[in-house]
């Protein structure tokens, strides 16, 4: 045992971060709600959400509805925008002196930006990406995260060091549902806020934030990768055509095709639509892992040897370019124009 | 006044070489060439940028063992002025908490102004070092950098953060983390007089943990974390059907609509 570790017994309860930019809260929060409530239901801890940001009255109540037992709220103009300094050193007075067993945090930018703000000073676990989570009968986190990009699940435990830390991967657990009726059950603790603006050693000079779009919950998703060259016409087309949602693979963000909140994979969301069509991707393990919990997948890849190719119910080996364009016609109920393939 | 950037790289297996074991059918890393962690490239092309806006001096550093050197030479090729290799048995079984106590201890030592890391390496993937050095030395961060803009007059650097569904331009007080979004900043080539000078004629500078004044808060003893079980994932069954034409998918979106 180090000199670090502490004494395990003195921590109860399980946080969930609640992360909200100008009165939106991140979708992630609600998941962490739902997969936490199943921790607090075998360990008997209380459910606590956290909110941090200004005018926060909104999502307290939320949270409650969403399965909180309390919310703390530190409600501060300090706090908004969002600033990893202010955020970190709050959190961490806010862990130091109610002493939480295990926090979760959403694995968005956000949350990975700030969470080992929290975890450095009170030398906490910190386990990044989790995507599945259980916890033992003494109460230790069971946080499990692919390791050697994806073929493995490792799971990381904290035995000796309080709070049990991780980030959890956007879009991997199902969102609590509300119940108006729990908010009058729950308490709002509001709690001091330790941050002054004169102490900030970060300013944000200009924010800008349009495309929220979450893929997460989207119901038909057709997927670009690099194959599409740029061109997101076709691709385009055949979502409208199937009502379906834009996502892309790392390539296809990398590139500055598709924004960065549409990316799928280990390093962008996990998504689990009834269909999932894939435009020009290659079928790398770091894509596939966010995408194969959705139901049926079609593969479009001129390369008959792609890899997603394993990873699909069907598929069609052709010019995506030609095929896009054939399949969203024939969707929307136009004759054969001419058979591609 | 000019400015002393650090850059922290890693060695890590090559992703793209990671071989599978013919007898056990898992990746086999221990057989795949070292090689520098892709996104710390983006990393140094950063700290050259910095250097080219605001004048000074870039130093790559690396913790791990004597043969990481490799990436220091990269490094010095590159464009790096200088390099430091940080290595120890001590170190063995570090979690990112030491880790990166490790890195911020480095950094102090070197003065730096700013450090800068890639996003993430891509054998652990936590993106968990570059905050956490400057958690240990309670610095200024800047993650998902896309855009640098040194401003000396003022004692900051400004950078445009990548966040989920747009940007921010935020300015941090010196001395910042920087971690580089990936895909950003494209590295330069290196010379071939700068790369026969990194192989042939340059020498890190070697630090180990007493170095450092972390022999006792570094390894396995003070990491938080563990890892416990590791299972293999069973990969999902899928029909693996291919169709000749699109009517043949025509079926199977209807009955996924209905």
């Amino acid at each position: 045992m180090s000199d670090d570790a502490v004494d395990v017994g003195e921590y109860e309860d399980v946080w969930v971060f609640v992360e909200e930019h100008g009165g939106e809260v991140m979708p992630v929060s609600w998941e962490l709600l739902a997969e936490a409530a199943k921790l607090t239901e075998t360990t008997g801890d209380d459910l606590v959400a956290l909110a941090i940001g200004e005018g926060l009255e909104t999502v307290a109540d939320e949270a409650l509805a969403r399965g909180a037992d309390r919310v703390l709220v530190a409600d501060d103009p300090v706090f908004e925008p969002y600033r990893a300094d202010p955020y970190g050193e709050q959190f961490r007075a806010m862990v130091e002196e109610r002493k939480p067993s295990i926090v979760l945090i959403g694995g968005t930018h956000t949350g990975r930006d700030f969470a080992g703000r929290v975890a450095v000073p009170a030398h906490a676990g910190l386990t990044a990406d989790v995507t599945e989570l259980d916890v033992d009968d003494e109460g230790i986190l069971q946080a499990r995260r692919p390791a050697f990009g994806g073929d493995v699940l490792a799971t990381i435990l904290c035995e000796e060091h309080r709070p049990q830390m991780a980030t959890i991967r956007p879009g991997v657990f199902e969102a609590a549902a509300p119940d108006p009726e729990r908010v009058a059950d729950g308490d709002v603790v509001s709690v001091d806020v330790v941050v002054d603006e004169a102490d900030a050693i970060s300013e944000v000079l200009e924010r800008e934030v349009g495309d929220t779009a979450d893929i997460t919950e989207a119901e038909r998703i057709v997927a670009v990768g690099r194959g599409v060259e740029g061109d997101l016409e076709p691709a385009r087309r055949l979502a409208e055509a199937l009502d379906a949602e834009l996502a892309a693979s790392r390539a296809a963000v990398d590139e500055g095709w598709v924004d960065g909140a549409r990316q799928v994979g280990q390093t962008g969301k996990t998504v689990r639509p009834d269909l999932y069509v894939a435009v020009g991707i290659s079928g790398a393990i770091q894509h596939v892992e966010g995408m194969n919990k959705s139901g049926t997948v079609v593969a479009i890849n001129d390369d008959p040897n792609a890899p997603i190719f394993e990873h699909a119910d069907y598929g069609i080996v052709g010019d995506l370019f030609e095929v896009c364009p054939a399949l969203a016609d024939r969707l929307e109920g136009e004759p054969i124009q001419e058979v591609t393939g | 006044m000019t400015w002393t950037i650090a850059v922290g790289v890693k060695q890590v297996p090559d992703a793209d070489e990671v071989g599978i074991d013919p007898d056990t059918g898992r990746l086999d890393r221990a057989s795949a060439p070292a090689v520098m962690n892709g996104p710390d490239r983006h990393a140094l092309e950063a700290a050259l940028t910095i250097r080219d806006q605001v004048g000074g001096e870039v130093i790559a550093m690396t913790m791990g063992p004597p043969n990481a050197t490799s990436v220091l030479e990269e490094a010095v090729a590159m464009g790096s002025d200088d390099a430091v290799l940080i290595s120890d048995r001590a170190f063995a079984g570090s979690d990112t908490w030491p880790t990166s106590l490790t890195l911020a201890r480095a950094a102090e030592a070197l003065e730096a102004d700013v450090v800068v890391c890639g996003e993430e390496t891509t054998d652990s993937s936590t993106g968990q070092v570059p905050p956490g050095i400057a958690a240990h030395n309670g610095w200024a961060q800047l993650t998902y950098a896309e855009a640098v803009d040194a401003r000396p007059e003022e004692g900051r650097l400004a950078a445009r953060r990548d966040v989920e569904g747009g940007y921010e331009l935020v300015a941090a007080e010196l001395p910042v983390v920087v971690a580089v979004a990936f895909g950003e900043f494209d590295p330069r080539p290196a010379p071939l007089h700068r790369k026969i000078y990194g192989e042939n004629d340059f020498e890190p500078t070697v630090w180990d943990a007493e170095a450092l004044g972390i022999e006792d808060e570094v390894g396995l003893d003070v990491s938080p974390t563990s890892v416990g079980r590791m299972e293999t994932v069973d990969p999902v069954e899928r029909k693996g059907e291919v169709v000749d034409e699109v009517d043949g998918l025509l079926e199977p979106i209807a009955e996924v609509r209905a």
